[in-house]
C-alpha cells in the first residue's frame, strides 16, 4: 500500500477525538426524544433538530478523519471495513432522522409506528455497533472484556513446572512480557507498524519496516533497538504514555534472542543461561534454581490483629515486618531475658508466638535457656529462614525436630552442645546453606566425613 | 490525648515544682488574655511545618521509634540481608596503592614522570599541583596473593590477609571532592557541604531501633587522632528529627557525656523530675506545635534508659581473655581502634543498627611509607580480629562490614622520591574500599584500575553508588526514602545513584 501524505495521517489521527462527538450530539437527540414522550416540553423538543443536524455534520466528518486514519495501513483490513460501512450507516441514518424531524421526509403515520423514535432507535443501535469496532481497533478485540468477572475464557494453560531449569524460555519468560508491555497495540486485529507480537507466526514474518527481531544479534533487532532508545525519541518503544520495559524484561528479551537464539521451545536448561538470568527467570517464576539455596520466593501469610502483636511485645518480644505489608516478622527474644526462667515459663512465652507461627521469617533467641522442649515449639515455624539459638541448651535431639522446617537458610548455634550427630539432621534440611557452629562439639575432622554428601551446608566452626 | 492536657493541672507535692506550677499559671494568663490570638496564629504557622515533613503524624514517629509491627514509611521495601551495619572509617584516605591495588608494572616506572595521558588534564590539588615534576612513586610494600580468593593484599596488613576470603573489594570507587572534609562529608553524607543527614541518621529514621535502650546509631572515634579534625555535622541529622543523629560513644570514664549522675544527687527522684518535664513539654509542643519538642523529649528517655544501658554495654570486663588477644593488645586499652572494634561486636549484639567507627591519620602527604605502616599497625589485627570474631557468632550473616576512607591517594610522589620515601597527595578518582558480611559477595573483588592505579578503567563505582547499594542491603530503595525540607524532597543520594547489584549475593 502506497503510504497517504504525512498531513492526511496527521489529520487522520483526530479521528478518535472527533468520533465523540456525532456519539454525544445523536444520543442527545434520542434522549430530548425520549423525554419529550413523557412530558412535553416545546423548548426542548427544539433542540432535537439542531442535535440531530450537528451529529450528522460530525459523524461525516470523522467519516472522512477516520478513513484518512485508515490509510496509515496500521489497522487490519477486515476489522476496519466493519468499522468503517457502519459508520457511513450511523451517518446516513442520522440525516435521514434530520430530516424526518424538520419534515422534509414524511412518512404515513401508523398507529403504532412512530418515525422519529425508531429512527433515533435504530441510530443508537448503529452508534453502539460502530463505536465497538472502533473500540476493538485501538484497544483490541479483548480489551473490554478483559475483566469480565464471569464466563471468562481461560488462555492456554502453561504445564507447570517444578524448577526455573524446565521452564521454556518463550512460553515462561518471553511471551509474559510482550503480553504485558507489547501485544496491545501489535496483535493481530491491530497490527501497529504491521507487527503482531501475539504468536511465533506472525513475530517472524514482522512488520513493515522488516524483521522484528534477528536471532542470534539482539544489537541489530529492531525491536531491541526501540526499547533501549532515549524515551523522548518518536521510534522509542512502547510509545509515551505506556509503561516503558524494566531493565530485566529488556534483560529477558536480549537473553532470549541471543542465548536461545529466539527460538520458541528451548528450555532455559539447554541455552546457556548467565547467574543474573537465572535470578531473574526465578523471581519472575517464583521457583527456585536447582542446586541454588536460599532463594525461596516469600511466602504468602495472612495478616496479624494489632492485639495480636501488642500482646507478643508485652511479653517481651521485639517485632518488626521485614517487607511493608507482607506480615513476615522478624522476631526477637533479647538475651537473657528468660535465662532464669524455668522450662515451663519459657515454653508458656514461645506459646504466645503461636498466633503468628507462619508469619516469622527470622527468630533470634540467643542465649535464654532454651532446651530441646522448646524446638519443637519453634519447629512449628514453618516459613523460618533465620533461626538464632546461639549459647542455649540444646543438644542434638532438640535439633532433630527442626529437620522440617524447609526453608531454613541459616542456622546459628554456636554455644551449644550439638556434636557431629547433627550433620545428619543437616543434610536433611533442604534449603539449609549456613550453620554457625563454633564452641560445640562438632570439630574440624567431623565435618571431613560428610564433605561430598548431598546437600551440606557450609558449617562454620570459628576460626 | 494530646488535648486533656489543657484540663489535667500541674501538680507535685515537690515545693520548687509547685512554685514553676504558679508561674506557669501567671504566663498561661498573660499568653491566653495579650498574645492569645497571635499564639494561635503562630501556632497555625508552625503546625503547617509539620505538614512538609512526610511523616507528619507523631504516632508514626512514635511507632517508628517503639519498632512495632508497621513502619509508617512503608519500609522496608524489600526483604533485607543487613541487619546492622559497622562503617571503619579510615579518615585521611588511605593509600590504595600501598594496601590493596597491587601494581606491580610501577616497579620499572621508578622516577618516571607520570604521562600527562594519564592525568588527563585533571586539576591537581594546591599541596602538589605547583611541583615541577610528578615522578612515579612505587609501593615499597611487598604484595602477596592470599587465601582461596588469591586477593593481592600488602605486608602492611598481615592480619588482614589472614581474612580475605570474607572480604569484597570494590577497587573502582570514585568520589567528586578532592579535600577532606568535603569528601569525608560527602562519603557520610551523600554531599559536599555540612546540614545533610548521615547514613546512619538516614537509616535510624527509616527502619528504628532495635533496642529501645540504646541509640539507633553510635559513633566511636579512636582516641588520640591527628590529622584532619573530624567533627559531629558527619554523624549530624541534618535536616531529620534529632533523635537520629549519632550518639558519640567516648573512651574512659563516661562513655557519654552528662550521662552519669552529678556529685551528691543519688538519682532517686530522677524518674518523678523527667515525668512532669514531660508533662511541661507536653504542654508547650501544644501550644506551638514545633516537632523539635518532641525529639528533646524522646532524647531526654533516651538519655534515662543508657545511664543503666551505656555502662552495661561499654564494660569489656566479662569478655575472656582470648578475645582481648584476638583484638591485640590495643584492646585492652580504652578508646583505641581495637578496643573500639571490640566494643562495636558488642553494641551490634545488643542491637544498635549502625555502629560508625573513625580513625584519623591517614593523610599521608610525606611519609607515605612509614606513616601506612603505622596507621596499619594500628588498626590492621583490630580490623581482622571484628571480621573473625562476628563470623564465628555467626553475626557476619546480617551484618555488613564497610572499611574505607574519603579517597585514595596519588601514584606520583607529592615532595622528593628517594628509594625509601615518597609522599603521596589525595586522589579522587580511583580508591579501594572494602565490604564484608551480609548480602556482599565473600572473596570478590570488583572494578580495575589502570597500570598507574589513577583512573578506572572497569567497573567504575561512584559514592552515590555504593551509598545506593548500602541501603539496598538493609531493605530499602534509595529512591524511596525521602524527607521533605524546605520544599522538596531529598535522599542519601539526592538525584543520582545505582545499585551495584554485581556486588551482591
Amino acid at each position: 500500500m502506497n503510504q497517504a501524505p504525512d498531513f492526511v495521517l496527521f489529520l487522520g489521527r483526530f479521528h478518535p477525538l472527533v468520533v465523540h462527538l456525532p456519539i454525544g450530539f445523536l444520543f442527545f437527540a434520542f434522549l430530548l426524544e425520549l423525554f419529550s414522550k413523557w412530558k412535553k416540553n416545546n423548548a426542548l423538543l427544539a433542540g432535537i433538530p439542531l442535535a440531530l443536524l450537528m451529529g450528522t455534520i460530525t459523524a461525516a466528518i470523522s467519516c472522512i478523519l477516520g478513513y484518512m486514519l485508515s490509510l496509515s495501513g496500521d489497522y487490519e483490513e477486515s476489522a476496519v471495513d466493519s468499522h468503517f460501512w457502519f459508520g457511513i450507516a450511523t451517518t446516513i441514518v442520522a440525516s435521514i432522522a434530520w430530516l424526518i424531524r424538520i419534515d422534509k421526509i414524511k412518512l404515513p403515520k401508523a398507529k403504532s409506528f412512530r418515525a422519529n423514535i425508531a429512527t433515533l432507535t435504530l441510530l443508537v443501535i448503529l452508534l453502539s455497533v460502530t463505536g465497538h469496532y472502533g473500540g476493538n481497533l485501538t484497544h483490541g478485540s479483548d480489551y473490554l472484556i478483559k475483566y469480565l468477572p464471569f464466563g471468562k475464557s481461560e488462555k492456554k494453560e502453561l504445564v507447570p513446572v517444578s524448577k526455573v531449569e524446565d521452564a521454556v524460555v518463550y512460553d515462561y519468560l518471553v511471551e509474559p512480557i510482550l503480553e504485558n508491555k507489547c501485544t496491545s497495540c501489535h496483535n493481530s486485529s491491530k497490527k501497529k507498524g504491521g507487527l503482531s507480537l501475539t504468536d511465533s507466526i506472525s513475530i517472524v514474518k514482522g512488520g513493515k519496516n522488516g524483521d522484528a527481531l534477528i536471532p542470534g544479534n539482539s544489537v541489530k533487532s529492531e525491536m531491541i533497538k526501540r526499547v533501549l532508545l532515549d524515551p523522548h525519541n518518536e521510534d522509542f518503544m512502547p510509545p509515551e504514555g505506556k509503561t516503558p520495559l524494566t531493565e530485566e524484561e529488556i534483560a529477558i528479551l536480549i537473553y532470549w534472542i541471543d542465548n536461545a537464539n529466539a527460538d520458541y521451545s528451548s528450555k532455559i536448561s539447554s541455552v546457556e543461561t548467565p547467574e543474573n538470568i537465572s535470578h531473574l527467570a526465578s523471581n519472575f517464576l517464583g521457583l527456585p534454581i536447582e542446586g541454588q539455596k536460599g532463594t525461596v520466593q516469600l511466602p504468602e501469610v495472612g495478616a496479624i490483629k494489632e492485639e495480636v502483636i501488642n500482646f507478643i511485645l508485652s511479653e517481651g518480644f521485639t517485632i518488626r515486618e521485614l517487607v511493608f505489608e507482607s506480615n513476615l516478622f522478624e522476631v526477637v527474644l533479647p538475651s537473657k531475658t528468660l535465662k532464669n526462667n524455668t522450662p515451663e515459663e519459657i515454653n508458656k512465652k514461645l506459646a504466645a508466638l503461636a498466633k503468628i507461627k507462619d508469619n516469622i521469617l527470622w527468630f533470634y533467641a540467643e542465649d535464654n535457656g532454651i532446651t530441646d522442649t522448646h524446638l519443637n515449639t519453634i519447629s512449628e515455624f514453618k516459613n523460618l529462614q533465620k533461626l538464632n539459638l546461639n549459647n542455649n541448651d540444646i543438644t542434638d535431639q532438640g535439633i532433630t525436630s527442626l529437620e522440617k522446617l524447609t526453608s531454613l537458610n541459616s542456622l546459628n548455634i554456636y554455644g551449644t552442645k550439638v556434636s557431629k550427630n547433627s550433620l545428619n539432621s543437616f543434610l536433611k534440611m533442604q534449603n539449609l546453606e549456613k550453620v554457625y557452629a563454633w564452641k560445640t562439639a562438632i570439630k574440624t575432622e567431623d565435618l571431613a566425613m560428610y564433605m561430598g554428601k548431598e546437600n551440606v551446608p557450609h558449617v562454620s566452626l570459628g576460626n | 490525648m494530646c488535648n486533656d492536657h489543657h484540663h489535667k493541672k500541674l501538680t507535685s507535692n515537690n515545693r520548687d515544682l509547685q512554685n514553676i506550677e504558679k508561674q506557669l499559671d501567671r504566663r498561661h494568663f498573660l499568653k491566653k488574655t495579650s498574645l492569645g490570638l497571635g499564639a494561635i496564629a503562630l501556632s497555625s504557622l508552625l503546625g503547617s511545618e509539620k505538614l512538609l515533613a512526610n511523616i507528619g503524624q507523631e504516632s508514626a514517629q512514635k511507632e517508628i521509634l517503639k519498632n512495632y509491627n508497621k513502619n509508617r514509611l512503608g519500609l522496608p521495601h524489600h526483604l533485607p540481608k543487613a541487619k546492622r551495619i559497622i562503617y571503619l572509617f579510615q579518615s585521611g584516605g588511605p593509600s590504595q596503592l600501598d594496601l590493596f591495588d597491587y601494581k606491580p608494572k610501577l616497579t620499572d616506572m621508578f622516577g618516571k614522570e607520570l604521562p600527562e595521558s594519564i592525568i588527563g588534564g585533571q586539576r591537581l590539588t594546591g599541596m602538589s599541583g605547583s611541583q615541577s615534576t610528578l615522578p612515579v612513586a612505587p609501593s615499597s610494600f611487598t604484595f602477596k596473593q592470599y587465601g582461596e580468593s588469591r586477593a593481592w593484599v600488602s605486608d602492611a596488613m598481615p592480619y588482614l590477609s589472614e581474612v580475605v576470603d570474607d572480604l569484597c573489594f570494590v577497587k573502582g570507587m570514585q568520589t567528586d571532592q578532592i579535600n577532606h572534609t568535603p569528601a569525608i562529608t560527602f562519603m557520610q553524607t551523600g554531599n559536599q557541604l555540612p546540614g545533610r543527614p548521615s547514613i546512619g541518621s538516614w537509616l535510624s529514621y527509616g527502619l528504628g531501633s532495635d533496642n529501645e535502650n540504646l541509640p539507633t546509631f553510635i559513633t566511636l572515634v579512636s582516641k588520640n587522632g591527628k590529622g584532619q579534625p573530624l567533627k559531629a555535622s558527619l554523624w549530624g541529622n541534618g535536616f531529620l528529627p534529632t533523635e537520629h543523629q549519632g550518639v558519640q560513644f567516648r573512651s574512659g570514664k563516661d562513655p557519654v557525656l552528662y550521662l552519669s549522675d552529678p556529685e551528691n544527687y543519688d538519682g532517686q527522684d530522677r524518674r518523678h523530675m523527667l515525668d512532669y518535664l514531660s508533662h511541661l513539654n507536653d504542654l508547650q509542643k501544644d501550644a506551638y506545635g514545633d516537632p523539635e519538642i518532641q525529639a528533646r523529649m524522646r532524647q531526654y528517655e533516651m538519655a534515662f534508659k543508657m545511664q543503666t544501658s551505656v555502662p552495661e554495654v561499654t564494660d569489656l570486663s566479662d569478655e575472656p581473655e582470648h578475645i582481648f588477644e584476638m583484638y591485640g593488645k590495643d584492646s585492652k586499652d580504652p578508646g583505641t581502634y581495637a578496643a573500639n572494634c571490640l566494643m562495636a561486636r558488642k553494641l551490634l549484639e545488643k542491637g544498635v543498627k549502625f555502629v560508625q567507627l573513625y580513625h584519623q591519620g591517614w593523610d599521608q602527604h610525606n611519609y607515605c611509607p612509614g606513616g601506612v605502616k603505622n596507621q596499619s599497625q594500628k588498626t590492621d589485627q583490630g580490623t581482622a580480629a571484628l571480621i573473625k570474631d562476628l563470623k564465628q557468632r555467626g553475626m557476619l550473616d546480617d551484618t555488613l562490614v564497610i572499611w574505607g576512607g574519603e579517597f585514595g591517594r596519588t601514584v606520583y610522589s607529592q615532595g622528593q622520591l628517594t628509594k625509601a620515601n615518597y609522599g603521596r597527595d589525595h586522589h579522587p578518582k580511583a580508591f579501594t574500599m572494602w565490604m564484608a558480611g551480609a548480602g556482599v559477595k565473600p572473596g570478590f573483588s570488583y572494578g580495575e584500575t589502570d597500570d598507574f592505579s589513577y583512573n578506572v578503567v572497569k567497573d567504575p563505582v561512584h559514592v552515590h553508588d555504593f551509598h545506593a547499594t548500602l541501603l539496598h542491603l538493609t531493605g530499602i530503595d534509595h529512591e524511596r526514602l525521602t524527607f521533605k525540607h524546605q520544599g522538596r524532597r531529598y535522599r542519601l543520594t539526592d538525584v543520582h545513584g545505582n545499585v551495584v547489584k554485581d556486588l551482591l549475593t
